[in-house]
């Protein structure tokens, strides 16, 4: 059956167009995608992501359990901050992608994607042998909320959030009487924070957003606009971009790879292998030539000869381009500037291979 | 739209403007649901189509879409302002939507599975 968020009435009221996804029948737009994605690169956008799993670890073993899971090291996460981590298998393929904020000693906040919380949760018990720590589920507990855009901080401060958490970290806090997490993240490329609270309260949060963010041109945001926003900041979308055949270096994430980290953890002696040598395939940023949208699955050509596929493609509201996340072979040849073919309706359009992310990201203002 | 066209279940209408000749597009509710559509892709002037065969492809943000042939025909005209911007049909003050124009010796057999404007109304609801 496909589950519902406690904001469901709010997103069919606001006239909403629902669709399923990941198992939730959610909001892929309230207007219209290009005008949602306008709205969070200029002003403020309100999004309902609580079809996202969150997960608590907590218990002695909850560092050296967690660090044995992802390539990062988190002995050096310090309270209230976070990190952007995959969980790998053995043969270094994500699992998922992640963000785990550490709320205190023995105590750590995940939250995974909504397409992926069963084979996370599998995966973590699994791994579980030997370890004292406790994995709780508390995904039907709790509503997120994401407030994003470069008014986002503005409107949090006119409703009570004085001092906003710095990028990449996590407050408790107190907002219209309730208690709840603020973090300082989101999934847009923009400034902006991400809003744990209880169920029964997300409600009466999502209203009063929207009515105090009215004078600073709030909308509600769709999962339309939310895809359009993160591929433009090139961010991987789980199950596009990123899958368990691909390794966090082929997926152009060897930023965020630990280069020194002592303990071992699923998958370390591939990444580390391919951290010198780089992966089977790499993911590179596209912007098409030729007139036409590259869309996942759609293959790549260097003349007639297939080296890869796109991952994710679609407009690029913001530089009035089509832009596409693709993997294609490892072959130094294929860099910035280089012309390749994209397979669309039987016929190659060309497209250049560009830096990612296609726009400037403008959320690291304040770390 | 007009609403003397008729329609498809493929969300195509076809509209009769003298005598052998016909104005194709998609219907008001095929664009609604297609939301922000962003390329038109158009048949070239002088194509030949059967019934039902593709003669354009539409992008919309989320995906992209063929649109068929609601009865056969020889192409005489595009519509260049939904190539050049996509946009202006989801611009409600737009009126003119239509893709081609045709002329066609359709036979009664062509048009017996279109559906009268009213008739596809129902059916979309």
């Amino acid at each position: 059956m496909t589950k519902q968020t406690f904001l469901h009435d709010k997103h069919v009221k606001l006239g909403a167009r629902m669709v399923d996804f990941a198992g939730w029948h959610m909001p892929v737009q309230y207007t219209s995608i290009i005008e949602e994605h306008n709205t969070v690169r200029n002003n403020v956008g309100l999004f309902d992501v609580s079809h996202m799993g969150e997960v608590i670890v907590k218990g002695e073993d909850a560092l050296p359990f967690l660090n044995k899971l992802v390539p990062q090291d988190l002995t050096k996460l310090v309270e209230r901050k976070a990190i952007y981590c995959q969980m790998t298998n053995k043969s270094g393929g994500i699992i998922d992608d992640l963000i785990i904020y550490k709320i205190e000693n023995e105590k750590y906040l995940i939250i995974f994607n909504a397409s992926r919380i069963d084979e996370d949760l599998n995966w973590m018990v699994r791994n579980k042998n030997g370890f004292n720590v406790d994995v709780i589920n508390e995904s039907h507990n709790y509503s997120l909320l994401a407030v994003q855009g470069p008014k986002a901080c503005d409107l949090m401060k006119s409703i009570g959030l004085e001092d906003l958490p710095p990028f990449f970290s996590i407050k408790r806090a107190e907002l219209f009487n309730v208690n709840l997490w603020v973090s300082r993240t989101g999934y847009t490329g923009e400034d902006g924070v991400e809003i744990l609270v209880r169920n029964e309260f997300s409600e009466m949060l999502w209203d009063k957003i929207l009515e105090a963010g009215k004078d600073l041109g709030i909308k509600p945001i769709g999962l339309g606009a939310r895809d359009t926003l993160r591929l433009e900041a090139a961010l991987h979308l789980y199950g596009n971009d990123l899958d368990e055949d691909t390794t966090p270096v082929e997926a152009g994430l060897a930023w965020s790879v630990a280069k020194d980290k002592l303990d071992d953890y699923n998958g370390k002696e591939v990444i580390m292998e391919q951290l010198k040598t780089g992966g089977r395939k790499k993911l590179i940023g596209l912007k098409m030539l030729d007139k036409g949208i590259a869309r996942h699955g759609y293959e790549v050509y260097d003349k007639d000869k297939k080296i890869g596929v796109i991952t994710s493609g679609g407009i690029s509201p913001v530089r009035g381009e089509n832009i596409a996340l693709a993997y294609i072979d490892n072959n130094p040849d294929y860099k910035l500037d280089s012309i390749i073919g994209v397979m669309i309706r039987d016929k190659i359009h060309n497209a250049q291979i560009i830096k990612k992310p296609f726009v400037n990201k403008r959320n690291k203002t304040e770390v | 739209m007009n609403e003397s066209a008729l329609c498809s279940k493929t969300h195509e209408y076809v509209l009769e403007l003298q005598n052998n000749q016909y104005e194709v597009g998609i219907t008001d509710y095929a664009i609604e649901q297609l939301g922000d559509i962003v390329f038109v892709e158009l048949p070239e002037v002088g194509s030949v189509f059967e019934k039902n065969e593709v003669f354009a492809t539409i992008e919309s943000v989320k995906a992209a879409s063929e649109v068929y042939m609601p009865i056969s025909g020889k192409v005489i005209e595009i519509n260049e302002s939904i190539v050049d911007s996509p946009e202006s049909l989801n611009d409600e003050s737009v009126e003119d939507k239509w893709f081609i124009k045709i002329e066609s010796e359709a036979d009664q057999v062509e048009f017996a599975d279109l559906l009268d404007y009213s008739d596809y109304k129902e059916e979309i609801e």
